[in-house]
């Protein structure tokens, strides 16, 4: 069981061109630059990025991972830099507070997405229930 | 030149500018955009009883307007998805029916490392057919 | 005595903390991040009306009170902050000058520090390349926790051209990172008065706990 200053296991992934065309086709957001990166450069980009929301959903899994019997509440995070393909990344997260109940626990949790040379690419927060037992 | 903020009417914040009810949720949908959010839980992948959507599916929910009436959308294209505040209630099950419901929350000016931004939040309250929260979720677009 | 001079709470419009948090996270990490106190510095906004002695009290930490501000030279710390000085400047405006930020607010009792200098865009010396220097700058955020690599070194040419002292700051937006950088004065601070003056006056230097969070963190 996760408590105050734990962190959570790690989740690390590099995302593929195709994988991200995935997404955004799944998720209803299909725009130039998250397609190639013909697409975002016509847009004024790098590249092909990510959207923020698959960072989101990507806090989400490490969240799930934190322990069994996970509930998501709550999840907020900031983009600071582009979430690029082919750029290995590493999701953590730190426990900040937790409030017991009586039938689990709340935790907050501070987010973190990074590259692996420690580049800050979203921050963010998130709330989860752990239900006992 | 760079092209110049959009200059948006303050009176539009709090106000509903848009209310889209989907069709049934699907199985398939669920499954879809699960896998390609990497999940790995039957939970989310194995269509049944028991499947239930992951906690960011609502942020997939699209409106049919996704702006306030008067902001034109070529202006709203421009803007970069600075940030997201998701709260969570009931899970998405197949066959509900989600209502988004689209208002303008805030806007703010800052500057930052690439000079001076206009924040504009847009808020959708997702609900099903039974009424029950499923997401409320702030969007942060940033222009510059 | 160690300070973190630079942090936001949920107040800002891009920070997640609660102040408690940040207590509740210093309160069990003073090991690794041996801080005696917090400044918050708030993103364009001021109210006099903030009390934070209960919890003070509570977390047996230091709670004093700034601003960031928006300038023609990127943004500002100020400390001292007074009513008048929130009569004088809108600080929710992002354009203030900066000049006249550094004169009046010295004027009126506080200080006004450039933060993150090397910052593009939002850091001083980048518009010390193209504008002359601001007369009256006595220190500036020499170290701060949420620049990316090589910003914090572009500091120490500016620091040594114009004889500004360096403080640091964690310019936390997230509970885990308050403390990481702060500063170290040779005095105790006890009042926001007390830090204006060790600011102008007084002996300090930024210290960084980032290694050893780090390394805490395994």
């Amino acid at each position: 069981m996760l408590d105050f200053g734990d962190d959570i296991p790690q989740l690390r992934q590099t995302l593929s061109s195709e994988q991200i065309a995935e997404y955004v086709k799944s998720a209803n957001q299909v725009a130039p630059r998250f397609l190639s990166d013909e697409g975002g450069r016509k847009d004024g980009l790098p590249g092909q990025i990510a959207p923020g929301n698959m960072s989101l959903a990507l806090f989400a899994r490490l969240l799930e991972g934190a322990a069994a019997n996970v509930e998501v509440r709550r999840i907020s995070a900031t983009f600071r830099s582009f979430v690029r393909p082919r750029v290995a990344l590493v999701a953590s997260g730190v426990v900040t507070d937790v409030e017991e109940r009586d039938d689990g626990c709340l935790l907050e949790c501070d987010l973190m997405l990074e590259t692996e040379s420690g580049e800050r690419l979203v921050t963010g927060t998130g709330t989860v229930f752990v239900a006992q037992g | 030149m760079a092209d110049p903020l959009p200059e948006i009417d303050r009176d539009l914040i709090g106000r509903e500018f848009d209310r889209t009810v989907s069709k049934p949720v699907s199985a398939e949908r669920m499954i879809r955009y699960a896998r390609a959010c990497g999940e790995t839980n039957p939970r989310y992948l194995e269509d049944g009883p028991n499947l239930v959507a992951t906690p960011t599916f609502p942020i997939t929910v699209r409106r049919e307007r996704f702006v306030p009436e008067g902001i034109p959308m070529e202006v709203m294209y421009r803007g970069m998805d600075a940030g997201k505040d998701v709260e969570i209630g009931v899970v998405v099950r197949p066959g509900d029916v989600l209502t988004g419901v689209g208002s303008l929350h805030d806007i703010y000016d800052k500057t930052g490392r690439s000079g001076k931004l206009r924040f504009v939040v847009l808020r959708m309250v997702v609900t099903n057919q039974r009424d029950e929260m499923v997401a409320v979720i702030d969007q942060r677009m940033m222009f510059r | 005595m160690i300070l973190d001079l630079h942090a936001h709470s949920n107040a800002s419009d891009d920070s997640r903390a609660p102040i408690e948090g940040y207590l509740k996270w210093l309160q069990k990490k003073r090991e690794v991040v041996p801080v005696d106190g917090i400044v918050l510095t708030e993103h364009r906004q001021w109210s006099s009306e903030v009390d934070y002695r209960d919890l003070e009290d509570r977390y047996d930490t230091l709670i004093l009170r700034g601003a960031e501000v928006e300038t023609d030279y990127g943004h500002i710390l100020l400390y001292g902050v007074t009513d008048e000085m929130a009569r004088r400047f809108d600080f929710t405006d992002v354009h203030l000058r900066a000049q006249e930020v550094v004169t009046e607010v010295d004027r009126m009792g506080g200080i006004a520090t450039p933060c993150h200098p090397g910052r593009p865009s939002i850091g001083l010396c980048e518009h010390y390349e193209s504008k002359p220097a601001l007369e009256g700058v006595r220190a500036v955020e020499a170290l701060n926790g949420g620049s990316r690599r090589g910003e914090n070194e572009r500091v120490r040419g500016v620091m040594d051209e114009y004889g500004y002292k360096g403080f640091g700051g964690s310019d936390a937006h997230l509970v885990s990172l308050i403390g990481i950088c702060a500063t170290d004065f040779a005095a105790d601070i006890c009042d926001i008065d007390g830090l204006v003056r060790e600011l102008r006056d007084g002996s300090y230097r930024a210290v960084d706990f980032r290694e050893r969070v780090r390394a805490a963190r395994g």
